[in-house]
């Protein structure tokens, strides 16, 4: 029942559409009424003119009636008048009396009755007395309405037509601008919820700008900023947090590493070698995470793809040669400039080249290929990435074979992550002869830019 | 010779110093700041291993005062941070060389003995790598202490291999080692001294190999 009721009721999302709603039925109402009333204001008036027209004439008729010596009074109407209360005319009256309602003077001549001028809803008229010679007279002029003027019959019968209509268009031109105005008046508000869309866990640092926030609306401004900053807080602590412990956990990690260094059992040794340089991995690669949660990319910084790429082949070619795997390095010889920042994309490509090396059958080779076009592709001769796994593969501890040991399934998230802040993009394919190919594809910086730093300084 | 190790977790630097001494290296362990400054001003090192994590201050500025001081004892930084704002900070302050915990004994040995080997350090006079040795002085080479004759260009190839063994030498490094500035070099020169040097050094029966790490440069390390 209540569901049937609420749909009965146009509800709006949007405040601009229910202020419209809300807008329209009252520009309705006020469309209906406002004419009308207009009408009646305009009768009134029309009404109150006449009456103070007849007012003063009876005032004119007034100043005619002059005491005789012998006490009687008599009443000239002038000339310029005459005319005008002639019966024949038949539209104005007068008459004149005493205090006792005895007729003195009229314009009706066979008037000695004491009918006096019939008051109706066709006669409207007003009256004065006056005191002349100690005698009390009321001059009482009227006008028969059947006869008005016929201009202001016209203007009172043809409001509608000819004046009424202006109020609708008006109304709407009233509306739109209001619609306008209230439309500015949420402009900070669509700022500041398009600010708010940007906010995420790697971007805390936004607040939503408080300029031009109408005074209304500031509170609930303030309090979401002040929960961002509450926000912010915890993911500060937790960051920090990540970072604390890895860093923690590399110097007892040290410690056992040299000592079993100094073991005999050479089997033994190399199996906890390998367990420790796991672990050392994964504790690398929380804090590269816990960094790159933290970062904040410059926009103007640009690196060389080519450059990094070297770099990472030269620094992880010990570890494939170490596992009987070859790692080459393809593609352009020029320097690739993009936009990032050169350790960040050093630690996606690294990611990235010693997953395919983990990946890639012995005695193959893992080829690093740069692209002018900004693009850095590793191809491995492994087994490949089955169709369903594509997008798994890039969360974190995500693992396909839960049985090894090796890594903790990091590796590929921090590249996802890399190419997240760098607005590139990754994607993954199998080749045909088998084997895995990932894609970064990076935005490549403008030519007119001043060359990369890279390693700053120099 | 004599290692300072400055480094505040006494358990990690007895067991550096363990690991330093099988490979023969005499050390003495320090675990503050001040106590390095100290050392470093009444004891001649060979070499310094800075950790940057000290109580009573950072590793770094230790480093920064040596450097400042002309101090041209070379260091190795240890550090529990891995981050590049680290690694540049630290590179920039006068460290030789970086290394993050936790590190294998072997390749802080190798790392220092690579600082050891530049030029005016004490290791600069005689390169090894398996049985086969090079002296920087007179350039001459020994394979199982016998002399050998490898060509003047190949033996260039040769020292910069050797003094990076088990890292890779980008080919332009090989290729400014050679050449120097001399102008015009053939595009595939140094693949071409780089075959001859295999060759060679295969026919004296060295048991080294000489990786080729396509599209970055060459890596020499022990045969297995």
């Amino acid at each position: 029942m209540s569901a049937a009721r609420s749909s009965a009721r146009p509800t709006f999302k949007s405040l601009i559409w229910r202020i419209v709603f809300l807008h329209i039925v009252a520009v309705a109402v006020v469309a209906i009424f406002l004419p009308l009333v207009l009408f009646w204001l305009l009768n009134s008036e029309v009404d109150q003119l006449h009456r103070d027209a007849m007012r003063a004439q009876a005032e004119v008729l007034a100043e005619r009636i002059v005491p005789q010596p012998d006490g009687t009074l008599t009443f000239n109407l002038p000339d310029s008048l005459k005319g005008l209360y002639s019966e024949a005319y038949g539209r104005y009256l007068y008459d004149i009396r005493d205090a006792d309602g005895r007729v003195l003077f009229s314009s009706r001549r066979r008037s000695g009755d004491a009918a006096p001028p019939r008051l109706s809803e066709t006669i409207s008229g007003a009256g004065v007395s006056r005191v002349i010679e100690g005698r009390t007279v009321r001059i009482r002029v009227a006008e028969d309405l059947a006869h008005r003027d016929v201009i202001i019959d016209d203007i009172i019968s043809n409001f509608f037509r000819r004046v009424g209509w202006i109020t609708i268009p008006i109304l709407l031109v009233l509306l739109a601008t209001d619609i306008i105005i209230f439309r500015r008046a949420v402009a900070p508000l669509w700022k500041a919820s398009e600010e708010a869309s940007n906010i995420g866990p790697a971007r805390t640092h936004i607040r939503l700008p408080t300029e031009q926030i109408p005074r209304e609306i500031m509170p609930l401004v303030t309090a979401v900023n002040q929960a961002l900053d509450r926000l912010e807080d915890g993911f500060r602590v937790q960051r920090q947090f990540t970072a604390d412990a890895a860093h923690q956990l590399r110097t007892p990690l040290a410690i056992l590493r040299t000592r079993i260094e100094t073991l005999h059992d050479g089997a033994a040794r190399e199996a906890l070698h390998a367990d420790i340089e796991g672990m050392s991995r994964i504790v690398t690669q929380l804090l590269e995470i816990a960094e790159l949660d933290t970062l904040v990319l410059d926009p103007g910084e640009i690196a060389d793809l080519r450059a990094v790429c070297t770099e990472v082949v030269g620094s992880i070619a010990p570890y494939a040669l170490a596992q009987h795997k070859d790692i080459a390095l393809r593609g352009t010889d020029a320097p690739v400039l993009i936009h990032g920042n050169a350790e960040m994309l050093q630690r996606a490509i690294f990611n990235l080249a010693e997953n395919a090396i983990k990946f890639t059958a012995k005695d193959t080779s893992v080829d690093v290929e740069v692209g002018e076009d900004g693009s850095v592709r590793v191809r491995d001769c492994g087994p490949g990435i089955a169709e369903g796994e594509r997008d798994l593969i890039f969360q974190r501890f995500w693992r396909r074979d839960r049985q090894r040991s090796d890594g903790a399934g990091l590796g590929l998230s921090i590249v996802r992550g890399v190419a997240d802040d760098h607005a590139a993009t990754v994607a993954v394919e199998n080749l045909e002869g088998g084997g895995a190919e990932f894609t970064l594809r990076f935005r490549l910086a403008e030519e007119t830019h001043s060359s990369p730093s890279p390693g700053g300084g120099g | 010779m004599r290692l300072l190790i400055v480094e505040d977790n006494a358990e990690l630097a007895r067991l550096v110093a363990a690991g330093l001494s099988a490979a023969g290296y005499e050390s003495d362990i320090v675990g503050s700041a001040a106590e390095a400054r100290e050392a470093v001003s009444s004891v001649s090192y060979a070499a310094m291993i800075l950790d940057l994590g000290l109580p009573d201050g950072d590793g770094l500025s230790v480093l920064r005062e040596l450097r400042r001081q002309m101090e041209p004892l070379p260091v190795l930084v240890l550090t529990a941070r891995g981050g590049l704002q680290d690694r540049v900070s630290g590179l920039r302050s006068g460290a030789d060389d970086y290394l993050a915990k936790p590190f294998a004994m072997e390749e802080l040995v190798a790392r220092l003995e690579a600082i050891l080997r530049r030029p005016g350090q004490l290791l600069g006079r005689s390169l090894r790598l398996a049985n086969l040795v090079y002296d920087t002085e007179s350039r001459q080479i020994f394979v199982d202490d016998q002399p050998r004759i490898i060509s003047a260009r190949e033996t260039s190839v040769l020292e910069i291999l050797l003094r990076r063994q088990g890292r890779v030498v980008p080919k332009k490094n090989v290729e400014d080692h050679i050449f120097g500035l001399e102008g015009e070099v053939a595009s595939n020169a140094v693949e071409v001294y780089v075959s001859r040097l295999r060759k060679q050094l295969a026919e004296h029966g060295a048991k080294v190999v000489i990786h080729t790490i396509r599209g970055v440069g060459y890596l020499m390390a022990e045969e297995k």
